[in-house]
C-alpha cells in the first residue's frame, strides 16, 4: 500500500513539479 | 449479475484502505482537463496552419479561433449541471472514464478539423466534446473526496481543484516544446501536437480511472468524532439535487461563485496587456508572461491553501476575507499603478488570484455543509453555471470598459482604473449574497419515501 502511495504521488507530483519550475523560470523575467 | 470494474460497487475500498491514494487519482483527472487554461497557446499557430510563418488570407482568424476556449468553457457548465446527477449515481470511475474518453477524443476530433481545416471539427472536438469532458471531469472526483474526508472537506476538494490550476502549468510548456519538435517544413506542428496530447492526456487520466475508490457507507476517519454542535451553516441533513436549486441558498452561493469569478476571469485574461500599459515602457511582452505565469501559480496555489484554511475558520468567513481583501486590493490598484509600484502591483494581484482560484476550491466544501453529502456532486455540476455566466461577464466587463475609456481620450497607463472599481462593486454584491446565507429550511431536507428515523438521510452520504 505504502508503494502504491509513492508511485501514485510521484505519477502526479512530478510533472506537476516541472511546469511549477517552468513557470518560476519564466516568471523570473518579470523581475529582471 | 456480477458488478463491471467501472460500477461503483467496484470502487468501494477494502477495510484499511488508505485514503491518501484517493487525491492523486482526482489530480489525475484535474491536471488533465486544467489544460483548457493553456489553450491560448494553439491560438496563433491554429492562425497559421496554412501560411505557416505568417496569417494566409485562407487561415482562420483570430477571433474565429477564440470561440473554441468559449465554447468549451459553455459546455464545462453545461455538462457539469446536465450530468451531475448521472455522475453522483454511477460513481467516480465510470465519470471519469467518460471524461477521459471526452477530453482526449475531443483532441483527436479536433486534429481532423486541423488536418482538413475545418473549423467546425475544431469546435466540435475540442469545444463540445472536450467541454463536456471538462465538466463531467471536474466534479466527478469531488463528492468522493468530501465521502473520505469528512473531517478536511475543504483541503480535500482544494487538492483536486489546485490540479485544475496546476494543469495550465504543465500543458503550456509542453504544448510549446511538442510544436518545436513536431515542426517541418511544411507544417507547424499543431495537428502532430494534437494527437500527442490527446493520447497522452487519456492515458494519465487513466490512472484516475483505475486507482479511485470510494469509501463504505457512513465511512469515518479512525478517531475521528463527528462534532456535536457544528458550525451555523453546516448540515447533518441532506437535500436532494432536484430540490437544492429552488432553495435561496442555492442562488446566494450561485451568486458567490458568479461574482468572485466575474472579477478574477476578467483580469486574468487580460493580464499580459494591463501590466504592459500600465507601466509602459518598462515591462516588456515577455516580463508579461512571467506575470501572467506568477498569477497561475497564486491561482494554484490559493485553491488549496485557502480551501484547507476554510476548514478552520468557515466556509462563510473565508469569502467574506475573499470579497473584503479583493475589494481593498481591487481599489488600492489604481493608486499603485499611479506609484509606479510594480512589485506592490503584482503582490496585489497575486493575492487577488489566489482568492479567484480559493473560490473555485472552497465552494463543494460550502455546499457540502449547507446540503449535505448526499447530492453534492450533482450540486456542485448546477452551481458551475455561475462559471459559465463569469466566463463571459468578467472579460466583456474589463475590455469593453477599457476600450470605452480609451476611445474617450483616457491614456492607456489609467485606462484600467474604472474597471477596477466595477471589480469591487462586483465584489460588493457577492460579499451581500454571502452574508445572506443561512441554513436551508427543514421543508427542503431529503427525506426517504419509506417511514423511518430522521437520521436515516444522511446514512446514504457514503452510498
Amino acid at each position: 500500500m505504502k508503494a502504491r502511495l509513492i508511485v501514485l504521488w510521484l505519477a502526479v507530483g512530478v510533472p506537476l513539479l516541472w511546469g511549477v519550475m517552468k513557470t518560476l523560470e519564466n516568471a523570473l523575467k518579470l523581475f529582471r | 449479475m456480477p458488478a463491471s470494474f467501472l460500477d461503483r460497487e467496484s470502487t468501494i475500498a477494502p477495510s484499511g484502505y488508505n485514503r491518501f491514494l484517493v487525491p492523486p487519482a482526482a489530480l489525475a483527472v484535474h491536471l488533465s482537463i486544467g489544460q483548457a487554461y493553456a489553450f491560448s497557446t494553439f491560438n496563433l499557430p491554429l492562425t497559421k496552419l496554412i501560411g505557416l510563418s505568417h496569417s494566409a488570407p485562407a487561415d482562420w482568424k483570430l477571433t474565429e479561433v477564440g470561440w473554441t476556449f468559449s465554447i468549451a468553457i459553455a459546455f464545462l457548465g453545461l455538462s457539469a449541471a446536465v450530468f451531475g446527477h448521472w455522475v453522483d449515481k454511477v460513481g467516480p470511475r465510470k465519470s471519469m472514464l467518460t471524461s477521459a474518453l471526452c477530453f482526449g477524443g475531443g483532441f483527436i476530433v479536433s486534429a481532423f478539423g486541423i488536418r482538413f481545416h475545418q473549423l467546425w471539427l475544431l469546435y466540435l472536438g475540442y469545444g463540445v466534446l472536450g467541454g463536456c469532458g471538462l465538466g463531467i471531469g471536474y466534479i466527478s472526483p469531488v463528492s468522493t473526496l468530501i465521502k473520505w474526508f469528512p473531517d478536511r472537506p475543504g483541503m480535500a476538494t482544494g487538492m483536486a481543484i489546485m490540479g485544475f490550476g496546476g494543469g495550465a502549468l504543465i500543458a503550456a510548456p509542453l504544448s510549446l516544446l511538442l510544436m518545436e519538435h513536431f515542426k517541418t517544413a511544411t507544417s507547424n506542428g499543431v495537428l502532430e501536437t494534437f494527437v500527442t496530447m490527446g493520447v497522452i492526456y487519456f492515458m494519465f487520466m487513466l490512472i484516475g480511472v483505475y486507482s479511485v475508490r470510494v469509501p463504505v457507507a457512513d465511512w469515518k476517519p479512525a478517531g475521528w468524532v463527528e462534532p456535536v454542535e457544528p458550525r451555523s451553516l453546516v448540515t447533518k441533513a441532506n437535500v436532494a439535487d432536484a430540490v437544492a436549486w429552488r432553495t435561496p441558498q442555492f442562488w446566494l452561493l450561485w451568486g458567490v461563485l458568479c461574482m468572485n469569478v466575474s472579477a478574477g476571469i476578467g483580469v486574468l485574461g487580460q493580464a499580459s496587456p494591463m501590466i504592459q500599459e500600465i507601466f509602459s515602457g518598462r515591462v516588456t511582452p515577455a516580463a508579461a508572461a512571467g506575470f501572467v505565469g506568477l498569477l497561475s501559480l497564486f491561482n494554484m496555489g490559493g485553491r488549496f491553501i485557502w480551501a484547507s484554511i476554510s476548514d478552520y475558520i468557515g466556509r462563510r468567513n473565508t469569502y467574506i476575507v475573499f470579497f473584503a481583501l479583493g475589494i481593498l486590493l481591487y481599489s488600492a490598484v489604481p493608486t499603485l499603478g499611479h506609484l509606479g509600484s510594480i512589485a506592490m502591483f503584482v503582490a496585489a494581484f497575486a493575492v487577488i488570484l489566489s482568492m479567484y482560484g480559493g473560490g473555485f476550491a472552497t465552494i463543494p466544501a460550502y455546499l457540502r455543509d449547507v446540503f449535505g453529502t448526499m447530492n453534492v456532486g450533482a450540486i456542485h455540476g448546477r452551481l458551475l453555471t455561475a462559471w459559465s455566466v463569469a466566463g463571459v461577464l468578467g472579460p466583456v466587463l474589463v475590455n469593453y470598459i477599457r476600450q470605452y475609456q480609451i476611445d474617450s481620450g483616457v491614456p492607456k497607463a489609467q485606462a484600467y482604473s474604472v474597471t477596477m472599481y466595477i471589480m469591487c462593486s462586483l465584489l460588493l454584491i457577492g460579499l451581500i449574497c454571502n452574508l445572506a446565507m443561512h441554513a436551508v429550511d427543514e421543508k427542503y431536507h431529503y427525506r426517504p419515501k419509506s417511514p423511518g428515523p430522521k437520521s436515516s438521510a444522511s446514512s446514504r452520504s457514503a452510498s
